[in-house]
């Protein structure tokens, strides 16, 4: 059973893969989308999923990674922009957990929003002295290459939150959500857990951020530290379920195809539809799809035996 | 230097003083009785202001009048909001456990619906009407009557929704409440009564603030989102649940924020802001009057 999951695991990263070579256009687009959001929600989930610290200011890892990468755009070859904007934010994410880490709960949830904003506005009057309202990025490599490295990340992301969920370190992520003075009494390492754990939820999205630029071609603040990234960064994985790595997955898999549909012509009816399932699964479902599917499947098996 | 001093920096700063004061005492009132977190906060000012605007445009019923309208309204939206939702939530207790945090993406996902009705009803563009624009001078300040109505009103209101939930039975249960939820219910406060009603009074208030901010500034369906930033700077500032320490803390962001654009450029605004609040949170979460305890 465990080795046929494997080896459909296997089979689905070959295929997606490959799609790059002939699939068209519009499906690269929606599969460019679809993974960068897996991967945006997997590494929320290390973050917040694991700790319950709930950042609601995600983006601002992901703009960051556009910002740096912008800067460094034309200077250096483009993969290794993409690696360096993810190293630097990464860093940076070490720097400022420190402090951001010591406040808990509710005050952790309002200053991670504050801190996107700060940021962005921060960038916005950087730019602005510099006479540079926006940065366009001429010559960026084809969709078939940026859709390979989003699928890339989108793997890595999930195969860490796989890890990370069944890991030593997870485990103790997860004391820090369930009780973390208890935790602490008990001997884990809270405050290097929860930076670690916060710097490694940067690197892929500044990553995304990077790569996300170059589809766009043009670098703009407000686009860029977008608060709805996170926000719908936090609703898929809420929806699909954030304690482990397919949760997100589910919830993904539904809101990029919502937002096909509606995005468009009807964004304001994709907001609301996406802010009621919000209520409604934080009301009736909190542990999202997921986590009630396993809470069915693992009750009909005992009923089974 | 002498344009720190001048008494026109004072009045405009008075004016969002008196404001924010006003839109975080709703705020503050639904953490401390609840410990709901909420963000959908500003999106009230913005219902409000365009309960303000319509009032005027389609029956031509000044702000003065239409403020009572919007606290209805918005009073209202609390009351469906309780029952709804919150009522639901906190006798759950599997969503007790992460209260704040739940409550947070529960109001989340309100704001986002509100935001995006009304951009379905009225369009994204900014609205605005001309009421009381005259200028007048007391003194050396210049500023439209508008202004100076909204500064009396205000006051009045702010001051007097202060003194009510420091003095009435009502607002000593609702303070019972902030202070200890578990031990008002035992001495026979009816709890549900005194949330339900924060709520909606909460809600009330801060549509009334925003029919006033209706004649000073451009009427759009995302207006509300600083306010909502501001709102929380402030409750934090004056210690969460701490209604007095609240109403001061208003005062004071007012006087930062005018003063330090003053000194800065308006561009500066939202860093201002923004600093100060992540500067309290690291540095005295437990807010300027708090007292050494961190409150959580």
């Amino acid at each position: 059973m465990k080795r046929l999951s494997l080896l459909a695991i296997i089979a689905a990263v070959l295929v997606l893969g490959s799609l790059a070579g002939f699939a068209s256009e519009y499906m690269l687009g929606i599969g460019f989308t679809l993974f960068m959001y897996i991967a945006l929600a997997q590494s929320w989930v290390i973050l917040s999923g694991m700790t319950g610290y709930i950042s609601l200011g995600h983006v601002v890892f992901f703009g960051s990674g556009a910002y740096v990468f912008v800067l460094l755009w034309g200077l250096v070859p483009v993969w290794l922009g993409v690696a360096i904007s993810g190293l630097v934010v990464g860093i940076g994410a070490l720097i400022i957990g420190y402090p951001v880490l010591r406040v808990r709960g509710p005050y952790f949830v309002i200053l991670s929003f504050g801190l996107a904003e700060l940021v962005k506005n921060l960038v916005l009057i950087n730019d602005a002295r510099l006479y540079k309202s926006l940065r366009p990025v001429f010559g960026a490599p084809p969709l078939e290459q940026l859709y390979l490295s989003m699928f890339i990340l989108a793997v890595i992301a999930t195969a860490l939150t796989y890890w990370v969920r069944r890991s030593r370190f997870g485990a103790g992520l997860r004391s820090i959500r369930e009780d973390e003075g208890a935790a602490e009494t008990i001997g884990v390492l809270v405050a290097r857990l929860k930076l670690f754990a916060f710097a490694l939820s940067a690197i892929i999205p500044s990553m995304v951020g990077a790569i996300f630029i170059m589809r766009s071609g043009i670098f703009q603040p407000g686009d860029a530290f977008n608060p709805i990234v996170s926000f719908t960064m936090v609703t898929m994985a809420i929806i699909g379920g954030s304690d482990d790595a397919p949760g997100p997955f589910l919830g993904v898999a539904f809101l990029v195809i919502l937002q096909e549909l509606l995005w468009v012509n009807w964004p304001e009816v994709y907001m609301i539809i996406l802010g009621a399932l919000l209520i409604g699964f934080v009301l009736f479902m909190p542990t999202g799809i997921y986590g009630w599917l396993s809470e069915r499947l693992a009750r009909s098996r005992q009923n089974a035996s | 230097m002498d344009i720190f001093l001048s008494f026109q920096l004072l009045a405009a700063a008075l004016i969002t003083g008196v404001l924010y004061a006003l839109i975080s005492l709703g705020l503050n009132l639904i953490y401390g009785t609840m410990r709901l977190l909420n963000v959908a906060h500003g999106d009230l000012v913005m219902i409000g202001a365009y309960v303000a605007f319509m009032a005027f445009s389609l029956f031509n019923v000044g702000p003065l009048v239409s403020m009572f309208g919007a606290a209805v309204i918005c009073g209202g939206l609390g009351w469906l909001a309780y029952r709804s939702i919150f009522q639901r939530m906190l006798s759950n207790s599997l969503l007790l456990t992460r209260l704040e945090e739940n409550s947070l993406l529960l109001f989340f996902g309100i704001s986002v619906i509100i935001q995006n009705l009304v951009i379905l009803f009225f369009t994204a563009d900014r609205q605005g009407y001309q009421y009381l624009s005259e200028i007048i001078e007391i003194g050396d300040v210049r500023l439209t009557t508008a202004r100076l109505v909204v500064l009396i009103v205000g006051s009045v209101i702010s001051i007097a929704a202060v003194l009510y939930l420091r003095f009435s039975m009502f607002g000593l249960a609702m303070n019972a409440l902030i202070q200890n939820r578990d031990a008002s219910a035992v001495v026979g406060i009816n709890v549900d009564r005194v949330q339900m009603s924060s709520l909606v009074i909460g809600f009330g208030i801060t549509g009334l603030a925003g029919a006033l901010i209706s004649v000073m500034e451009p009427i759009t369906p995302v207006m509300g989102f600083p306010y909502t930033m501001s709102a929380f700077v402030i409750i934090i500032l004056g210690g969460l649940g701490n209604i007095w320490g609240g109403f001061l803390a208003g005062l004071l962001l007012g006087f930062l924020e005018i003063f330090g654009i003053a000194a800065t450029g308006p561009e500066w605004r939202s860093v201002l802001v923004y600093g100060i609040f992540i500067a309290i949170l690291i540095f005295r979460p437990q807010g300027l009057l708090g007292s050494g305890k961190a409150a959580r």
